[in-house]
């Protein structure tokens, strides 16, 4: 999965922070966010609710919410989205990046048939009317539609969520993008869908040489997954690690304290580390470290500044005491 | 709660129900022993949700028996159903949509408390400051409305305006799915609590197989409607017999899960349900 080599990244998120006018002054929803992509290569990114995840990856095709402000740089193959105007914004969610959203009902137009979707995007791109279609249904059986010829003439309703999500997919890769952001792609399907779904996204990902970002609320599968896993809480990136690394030896309280509160299936029965607290939005969270009040290792030190990322073990946390090993 | 029962506090046999000539269950038979929780685990389209609906009367069984304490509740009357109410109290996935969103949220506690004659407002007004206290909500969490209250805090709600009537089944349907995980650990420990100090029973419906063996001492296996495996959560998680648990079980990601080998093992096992 990771290349030899160290291509150009696909997607580079640098410093990048973001707010929205609110009724006393803007309120900050990112800070100081990084992220890179390279081709072929797959990056979790996971967070609670307000951690920020889905709004860093929107912002990557340029969808920001109304009125917000930027600062710092996000470069999708070149192009610098922050900066880029209209037309090639299009270019860019046509050709460049595609996004798959986590609920596949809500990605396609339920009156229309599977084929006129997909050969809509098609054409969009470019492609003629005659070899959009004899490419649709290409991807159809490429993505494991039973009778591709015959699904192009079906709708939405008739597919089960598994199967509308690869059509979904197949519409994301028809346009053969660089870059693919996989929002919560899984989480609205079965447990056995899942795995079908996520084997799908990781094969035509290796096969294609995409980047992909592959954003949920769920740390093992990302962990599972990943090459490398960001975790974000409160609009803040707080640990970068390689998914094994990160479940065997997380660096910040927060990926630690994700980890024992989800109850696992395997080893003794355990008792459940609740944290306390809820998940915060940046514009609540306290001065220096934002997770601090619900950290059982912070002290005074942690309330003076924001810690930047910092190398530790296999991880770069920000955290003034990384590891397992430095806390009580 | 009503100590002086004995026996299982909920026995169903032969549960079965039909939508025209879709069968959405059949012949599922379970035990709830007092102060046990029980675990109904399955997919989409495994009935487990239509088996919970029907516990509480939300849902007429075709066929098949319900007995709370040793009575039939099955085909209940309207006064029955007061009653049942008073019995078995049921949780669901998203709390936002089970309160009146113009009642704060101790009015919406102390609703059912009127509704059961829990006695007057002033007796009313201490239960429903105890059972804030019993779920960790604060004062003002308790004067506010449902929509300025976190998933969390709302569930917790849920479950205090559950518990007033004091229940001896509590039916909880994918009750901590929607929830952030920590704040989901925060839910369950508080579960759990509540079952040892009152008591009270479980059953458990739910998709999250690692939620199931915290919260549950044994476990239903759901397929299309019908039971696949049954037994003790630890055992049947431990060792599945049925293909289709230990294709559950695979699907759960760990560190080193191979997708792909679990959408093959899943195909093998359903090649009729593909399309």
């Amino acid at each position: 999965m990771t290349t030899t080599v160290d291509p150009r990244p696909v997607l580079e998120v640098e410093g990048l922070s973001l707010s929205v006018p609110g009724h006393d002054g803007p309120v900050p929803l990112l800070a100081d966010v990084g992220l890179v992509v390279r081709p072929g290569e797959t990056v979790g990114l996971v967070g609670e609710s307000g951690s920020g995840k889905s709004l860093t990856i929107r912002t990557a095709l340029g969808l920001t919410p109304r009125r917000a402000r930027t600062a710092g740089r996000v470069t999708v193959d070149g192009l610098d989205v922050l900066s880029a105007g209209r037309g090639e914004l299009r270019e860019l969610r046509r050709h460049t990046a595609a996004m798959v959203f986590q609920d596949p009902r809500a990605s396609v137009n339920g009156s229309r048939t599977i084929g006129a979707h997909l050969v809509e995007g098609l054409r969009a791109g470019g492609v003629d009317r005659r070899q959009a279609r004899a490419r649709a249904v290409e991807l159809l059986e490429r993505v494991g539609i039973r009778e591709p010829a015959r699904a192009m003439r079906r709708h939405p309703g008739e597919f089960s969520g598994g199967m509308l999500q690869r059509v979904v997919i197949a519409g994301a890769l028809s346009t053969n993008p660089r870059l693919l952001l996989a929002d919560e792609p899984t989480t609205a399907l079965d447990v056995t869908t899942q795995a079908e779904v996520v084997s799908l996204l990781t094969s035509m990902q290796a096969e294609a040489g995409m980047g992909m970002v592959f954003v949920t609320h769920d740390l093992t599968l990302a962990a599972a997954v990943c090459d490398r896993v960001v975790v974000m809480y409160a609009g803040r990136v707080v640990e970068v690690a390689a998914g094994d690394e990160l479940f065997r030896s997380p660096a910040h309280p927060y990926t630690a304290a994700l980890l024992d509160a989800h109850p696992g299936l395997h080893g003794p029965r355990a008792a459940l580390r609740a944290v306390p607290g809820r998940p915060l939005a940046l514009a609540e969270t306290p001065s220096g470290c934002s997770f601090r009040d619900r950290c059982t290792e912070a002290d005074d030190a942690c309330a003076e500044e924001v810690p930047a990322l910092r190398r530790h073990g296999g991880s770069d946390a920000a955290c003034l005491r990384p590891g397992r090993e430095a806390w009580a | 709660m009503s100590g002086t029962e004995t026996g299982p506090v909920l026995q169903v046999t032969g549960l079965r129900k039909t939508y025209g000539s879709a069968v959405a269950i059949d012949g599922v038979d379970f035990t709830l022993e007092r102060g046990g929780s029980l675990g109904i685990v399955g997919e989409s389209g495994s009935g487990k949700t239509t088996t919970a609906r029907i516990l509480v009367g939300l849902e007429r069984a075709t066929a098949g028996q319900v007995l709370l304490d040793g009575e039939d509740v099955t085909t209940p009357s309207r006064r029955d159903r007061r009653r049942r109410a008073r019995s078995i109290q049921m949780i669901f996935q998203d709390p936002y949509l089970s309160f009146d969103p113009r009642l704060t949220v101790e009015e919406s506690i102390a609703e059912p408390l009127r509704l059961h004659g829990h006695g007057d407002r002033a007796r009313i007004r201490a239960t429903v400051a105890t059972l804030c206290d019993q779920v960790g909500l604060s004062t003002r969490n308790a004067a506010a409305l449902p929509r300025d209250l976190s998933g969390g805090q709302r569930q917790r709600a849920a479950i205090a305006r559950a518990l007033g009537i004091e229940p001896r089944v509590l039916v909880l349907d994918e009750a901590v799915a929607a929830l952030d995980v920590s704040i989901q650990a925060q839910v369950l420990t508080l579960l759990d609590r509540i079952r040892r100090d009152t008591g009270v029973s479980y059953v458990f419906v739910s998709h999250d197989l690692a939620v199931v063996r915290y919260a549950t001492d044994t476990v239903l296996v759901m397929r299309h409607g019908a039971v696949v495996e049954e037994g003790g959560t630890e055992q049947v998680l431990s060792a599945p017999r049925h293909p289709y648990t230990q294709l559950l079980l695979a699907s759960v990601p760990a560190p080193g899960w191979d997708p792909a080998a679990v959408a093959a093992a899943n195909r093998a096992l359903a090649p009729a349900d593909r399309g």
